[in-house]
C-alpha cells in the first residue's frame, strides 16, 4: 500500500524552478532513498512533503489525503541542518517538540524518557544542549524526530556526526522501525548506506527525476560490468586495456568498469595471472555510488 | 497516546516562549529592580532633604559685635545658636576639638554692609548654610526696619503678610507641582513604553534569529504553520512583557500608596516638621507638605499604560519578527531594523513639545499616528484629560494597523525563515510580500 505519493510537483522561486514535475511514490513499511547531488532539489521536495512549502503545481498525497497540517503530526522530520535550543534542557526541549507534534505533556515526557533510555542517554536529561558533544546532540535530535511515534520518517543525512558505533545503533533503530511497519524516506550522499537500507530509490538532478525504482532492479539494469580484483605484485598490466574506467585503483587493489562486460573480463584475468598472485577477482554489479556518478554526469553532459 | 487538536499548537508555542523567558535571570532581576528604580527616583530627594536637614542641628557660637542681633538669632533656634564671649582663637580650638560646629562673627557694621562670616571645619552641607542665612536674614531685616523707624506692629503685620503670602505660594506651588508631576508621570510612562517596545521587540527578533540560525525553525515548521509559529512567539513574549508590567504596576502601587505615605509620615511627622518651623519662612517653602501627599494617579492611566504598551508591542513585535526571519545572524539585522526602529524613536523627539502643550493640534495629530500612539498618547493621557473620542480613535487605529502589520509580517516571515545565504535588502522583503500570495 502506498503511504505517500508525489504527483508532478513543481516549485519555483522567482524564475528559478527548484523542482520540476517530480513524481514518485513510497510504499508502507519500506525504506525509500531520495538521492541527488547537492542543490538538486531534494530539500525543497522534502519541504513540500512535510508541508513546510506548498507546491506551485501538482500535489502530495500522504496517507491518502492531500498533505496539510493534520498530516504533519504523523511525520517525523530530521533535517540535514540540525538545530536545537542551546540553552534549554534536553528533556524540556524534547517535550516541546513532542507537544508541537500533538502529544500531551505527560505523553511527551514519558516517550522522551523511554527514548533517552533506549539511546543510553538518560544521564543528559537535565543537561542543556550546549553542554553536550555533537554526537550527543545528534542523538537528542534523532529522538525529537521519532518521539511522537510517526508513521513516516524523513531522515536527511541521519548518520552525519555519529561515530561508527552510534551509526550502527541508529541504523538498527531505523530497521526496527521498518519492522514495526513505519515508512522511512532516507536522503543521503553515502551510497553504501542506501545499498544497505533502502528498498527503493529515486534520483533527482537539477530539479528533475532522473532515475527511480527498486535498488536491485536498477543495479541489474546497469549490468555486470564492474570488476573488483585484489592481487600481489605489479599492476601495470592494467594499463594495456583502454576500455577500462577506473573507479578505485591502489597498489594491490583495483575496481573498474569495462565497457564490453564479460568478454574483456576474461582477457584481463588472463593478463593479471601472468605476473601476479590473484586473491580476488569479482565480476560485480556497479555500486550505487557508480550509478549515481554515471547518471548525474550523463545528465550534465546532456544539458 | 492521545493526540490533541492542532489549534493548541499556538498555545504550545506561547507556553514554551513564556516559560522559557520568564525563568531567565534577566527577567527576574528586571522585574524586581524596576519599581526599586522608581522608588529611588521618588525617595532619594526625600532622603537627601532629610539628611541635609539633620546637618543643620549644629551648635554655632555667635560673636555679636553689633550687640543687637545676637540674641534675636539665638531666639530663632535656641538649640543651635548661643552667644559667646570667647575669643576667635579659643573658638577655633573649640571647633577643631569638635566642641561646637562653627562660629559666626557678626561685625559692627553688619547692619549697614550686611556681611558676616561663619567659620566651620568645612562641609556641613547646603542645608546648614541656607538655614543659617535665612535665620540671620530674618533677624537682620527686622532690625533694619526697626532702625529705619518702622513701628514694631507694622513689622509684625508685614511679616504676617509675608507668611500668608508664603502659604498661598506654597499652595499654588503644590498645584503647579502636580501638573508637573503628571507631566513627569506621562514622560516616565512614555519612556517605559519606548524601552519595553524596543526591549521586547528585540527579544522577538533575537528569538526568531536564534531559531533560524540554529535551524530549529525547519523542525518547528514541519510541525506548525509559520503564522502559528510567529504569533505564538509574539504572544508568548508579549505575555512575558505583560507579566513584567503588571508586576511593576502592582509593586509600584504598593510602594506608592502603602509604603510611600508611611515613609512620608515618618519623615514629616517627626523632627522635619519641627525643624522646618525653626528654620523660618524661607526654608519652610522647601519643607515637605505635611503627610507627604502623592498626587493621585488615576487608575485609567495605568489601564492606558497597559493598553498602549500591549498594542505598541504587538505592532512592532510582528515587524521585528519579520526582520528577524529575513536574516541569518543578529549582526545582519541592525541595518534592516532601522525602518522599524525609526518610528519608535521619533516620538521621543516630540515628547517635549507634547508635554508642554498636550492639548495642542500638533500633539493631537502626532498622538493619533498609530506608530507614535503608544508613546505620545500615553504621555497625553497621563498629562492631561484627553477627550474620549481621541482615545477611542487611537484604539481603533492601533488595532487596524496591528492587523495590517501581522498580515505584512507573516508574509515576510513565511518566506524569510527558509531563506539562507544572501543578506536581503528591504526591496527583497517587499518582493517576498508579493511572492507569498
Amino acid at each position: 500500500m502506498e503511504i505517500l505519493s508525489v504527483n508532478n510537483i513543481v516549485k519555483r522561486f522567482g524564475n528559478y524552478e527548484a523542482v520540476s514535475k517530480v513524481s514518485f511514490s513510497v510504499g508502507e513499511g519500506t525504506i525509500f532513498g531520495l538521492l541527488g547531488p547537492n542543490g538538486a532539489g531534494k530539500t525543497t521536495t522534502i519541504r513540500m512533503i512535510t508541508n513546510i512549502l506548498i507546491p506551485d503545481e501538482g500535489e502530495v498525497l500522504l496517507f491518502g489525503e492531500k498533505v496539510g497540517s493534520s498530516q504533519q503530526e504523523r511525520i517525523g522530520y530530521l533535517p540535514e541542518e540540525r538545530g536545537l535550543y542551546k540553552k534549554i534542557k534536553v528533556i524540556d526541549q524534547l517535550i516541546y517538540f513532542g507537544q508541537l507534534k500533538g502529544l500531551s505533556r505527560t505523553d511527551a515526557q514519558s516517550e522522551a524518557r523511554k527514548w533517552l533510555l533506549r539511546l543510553d542517554a538518560s544521564d543528559w536529561e537535565t543537561k542543556k544542549i550546549q553542554e553536550l558533544s555533537k554526537g550527543m546532540q545528534q542523538k537528542v535530535q534523532f529522538i525529537s524526530t521519532v518521539l511522537h511515534n510517526p508513521d513516516l520518517l524523513i531522515l536527511d543525512e541521519p548518520f552525519s556526526g555519529f561515530d561508527p558505533i552510534n551509526t550502527e545503533t541508529i541504523k538498527k533503530i531505523v530497521l526496527d522501525l521498518k519492522e514495526e511497519g513505519k515508512t522511512v524516506i532516507l536522503s543521503t550522499h553515502i551510497m553504501e548506506q542506501v545499498e544497505q537500507l533502502c528498498d527503493n530509490i529515486c534520483l533527482i538532478d537539477r530539479g528533475k527525476l532522473v532515475l527511480s525504482g527498486l535498488v536491485r532492479d536498477i543495479k541489474r539494469e546497469f549490468g555486470r560490468d564492474t570488476i573488483i580484483m585484489e592481487f600481489d605484485g605489479e599492476d601495470s598490466f592494467l594499463d594495456q586495456f583502454h576500455n577500462i574506467k577506473f573507479i578505485n585503483r591502489t597498489r594491490n587493489r583495483a575496481e573498474f568498469r569495462v565497457s564490453d562486460g564479460e568478454s574483456s573480463a576474461m582477457e584481463i584475468l588472463r593478463a593479471a595471472a601472468q605476473n601476479n598472485n590473484i586473491y580476488k577477482f569479482e565480476l560485480a554489479e556497479p555500486s550505487l555510488n557508480e550509478i549515481f556518478i554515471d547518471v548525474v554526469s550523463r545528465n550534465e553532459a546532456k544539458q | 497516546m492521545t493526540k490533541r487538536s492542532s489549534t493548541s499548537k499556538v498555545w504550545t508555542i506561547i507556553n514554551h516562549e513564556y516559560l522559557t523567558k520568564i525563568r531567565t535571570k534577566g527577567f527576574i532581576i528586571g522585574t524586581l529592580l524596576g519599581p526599586l528604580v522608581l522608588l529611588a527616583f521618588i525617595f532619594i530627594p526625600v532622603i537627601v532633604t532629610m539628611l541635609s536637614s539633620e546637618s543643620t542641628a549644629k551648635k554655632i557660637a555667635i560673636i555679636d559685635n553689633t550687640g543687637k542681633l545676637g540674641q534675636a538669632i539665638v531666639d530663632e533656634d535656641t538649640s543651635k545658636y548661643f552667644i559667646t564671649n570667647l575669643s576667635e582663637n579659643e573658638l577655633r580650638d573649640g571647633v577643631l576639638k569638635d566642641k561646637y560646629d562653627g562660629y559666626l562673627v557678626i561685625p559692627e557694621d553688619f547692619l549697614q554692609k550686611g556681611e558676616a562670616t561663619v567659620y566651620t571645619k568645612g562641609g556641613g552641607g547646603l542645608g546648614f548654610i541656607s538655614a543659617l542665612k535665612s535665620n540671620v536674614r530674618d533677624v537682620t531685616r527686622k532690625e533694619r526696619l526697626l532702625d529705619a523707624g518702622v513701628d514694631l506692629n507694622v513689622i509684625n503685620v508685614i511679616n504676617r503678610g509675608i507668611e500668608i503670602q508664603t502659604e498661598k505660594i506654597t499652595k499654588e506651588g503644590t498645584e503647579k507641582d502636580y501638573t508637573e508631576v503628571y507631566a513627569i508621570v506621562g514622560y516616565v510612562f512614555g519612556l517605559i513604553i519606548y524601552t519595553l517596545m524596543i526591549l521586547y521587540g528585540q527579544f522577538v527578533s533575537r528569538g526568531v534569529i536564534e531559531e533560524k540560525a540554529n535551524r530549529i525553525i525547519e523542525v518547528i515548521a514541519s510541525s506548525a504553520r509559520p503564522f502559528e509559529i510567529m504569533m505564538g512567539k509574539v504572544i508568548g513574549i508579549g505575555a512575558v512583557g505583560l507579566t513584567q508590567v503588571l508586576c511593576w504596576v502592582v509593586m509600584s502601587v504598593v510602594l506608592l500608596y502603602l509604603i510611600g505615605p508611611m515613609i512620608g509620615n515618618m519623615v514629616s511627622g517627626s523632627h522635619i516638621a519641627q525643624m522646618s518651623n525653626q528654620m523660618g519662612n524661607a526654608s519652610r517653602q522647601m519643607a515637605l507638605p505635611s503627610g507627604f501627599e502623592i498626587p493621585a494617579i488615576s487608575p485609567w492611566v495605568f489601564i492606558a499604560f497597559i493598553f498602549y504598551f500591549l498594542s505598541g508591542y504587538f505592532l512592532y513585535a510582528t515587524l521585528f519578527a519579520a526582520i528577524g526571519s529575513a536574516v541569518d545572524q543578529e549582526s545582519d539585522a541592525q541595518q534592516l531594523q532601522l525602518p522599524v526602529m525609526l518610528p519608535i524613536i521619533l516620538p521621543i523627539l516630540f515628547i517635549g513639545s507634547v508635554i508642554s502643550n498636550p492639548d495642542g493640534m500638533l500633539s493631537v495629530i502626532l498622538s493619533l499616528i498609530p506608530f507614535f500612539t503608544p508613546i505620545l498618547m500615553m504621555v497625553r493621557v497621563a498629562a492631561t484629560p484627553v477627550p474620549l473620542w481621541q482615545v477611542a480613535l487611537s484604539v481603533v487605529l492601533m488595532v487596524g494597523t496591528f492587523f495590517a502589520c501581522i498580515w505584512l509580517a507573516s508574509r515576510i516571515y513565511r518566506v524569510g525563515i527558509l531563506m539562507y545565504g544572501k543578506k536581503p535588502s528591504l526591496k527583497d522583503l517587499v518582493k517576498w510580500v508579493r511572492l507569498s500570495g
